[in-house]
């Protein structure tokens, strides 16, 4: 049920290219639409050594892919592996919510019988 | 009942916090979590049970648990037991095994027990990383990040 989608490589991949603020801004752009490099180093005081070195990592976690074309090498958002990344968190948020259910269901019953039997418990 | 996910700014590490208050004294409610006869009764999603549940409760004890899922399916994790501090505190890692027996991608788990009047507040962290290497980088949150592009794929 949890995580079978994703290897835990590309998982870990994931997160860490997302655990620094220029790439998540650089994805946030790009969910707008495609970018050249130069366009997305506009926004930041950074080189464009600086921008490509993080454009590798997103693109190395596939999280974006870039243009064929010599000249103009446009970044795209490529959102499957975010996807995967949520789904992962949300399997386990709901594997924890639920068992939290039960186990207050569980202590609930316990403290109901041990009342019963004058407070064994 | 109030659930919350979120994700603490911590120094060290990422993490994803499960807040519940649960209706029964901390000692309970520490119990439950650890002993295996207890475990085995609530541990898992609605409509799965446990089947196999091994736990050695000792910091650096093993830990292994089989979940069968309603269509009959089994799910195998494993952990280690980094502290047992009763009745507030338990630490263990976590991960799921793949088909072939091999755990995945290993979570460091805080469950941490606190008195709120008669009641207990469990508190869950889920550190997403085992080492900072695995997360280069501790300004911000991802889990916005990830929700915003979750929205982006439904809305596109």
């Amino acid at each position: 049920m949890v995580q079978r989608r994703m290897t835990p490589d590309r998982l870990n991949r994931t997160f860490a290219a997302l655990a620094d603020p220029t790439r998540r801004a650089i994805l946030a752009r790009l969910a707008s639409g495609d970018a050249s490099v130069t366009e997305l180093a506009e926004p930041f005081a950074m080189s464009l050594p600086g921008i490509s070195k993080h454009l590798k990592v997103l693109e190395r976690a596939g999280l974006i892919v870039r243009g064929r074309e010599a000249q103009w090498r446009p970044c795209r958002l490529e959102p499957r592996p975010l996807k995967g990344a949520a789904d992962w968190l949300e399997h386990y948020r709901r594997f924890w919510e639920e068992s939290f259910d039960r186990l207050e269901g569980y202590l609930k019953d316990l403290q109901g019988k041990g009342r019963q039997r004058g407070r064994n418990n | 009942v109030v659930v919350t996910i979120d994700v603490a700014e911590d120094t060290t590490q990422r993490q994803l916090v499960l807040t519940r208050v649960i209706d029964a004294p901390r000692r309970l409610v520490f119990k439950a979590w650890t002993e295996p006869e207890q475990v085995a009764r609530w541990w898992g999603p609605q409509g799965f049970t446990t089947t196999f549940c091994d736990m050695d409760i000792r910091p650096g004890g093993k830990f292994r648990f089989c979940m069968r899922s309603p269509s009959g399916t089994n799910h195998w994790k494993r952990g280690v037991y980094r502290e047992i501090v009763a009745p507030e505190r338990i630490v263990f890692t976590f991960a799921w095994e793949d088909a072939a027996g091999n755990p995945g991608h290993e979570l460091l788990t805080t469950v941490m027990l606190t008195e709120h009047g008669t009641k207990t507040k469990l508190t869950l962290h889920q550190a997403l990383f085992e080492t900072v290497e695995g997360c280069d980088d501790h300004r911000g949150g991802w889990t916005s990040c990830l929700e915003r592009f979750a929205n982006y794929m439904t809305t596109e």
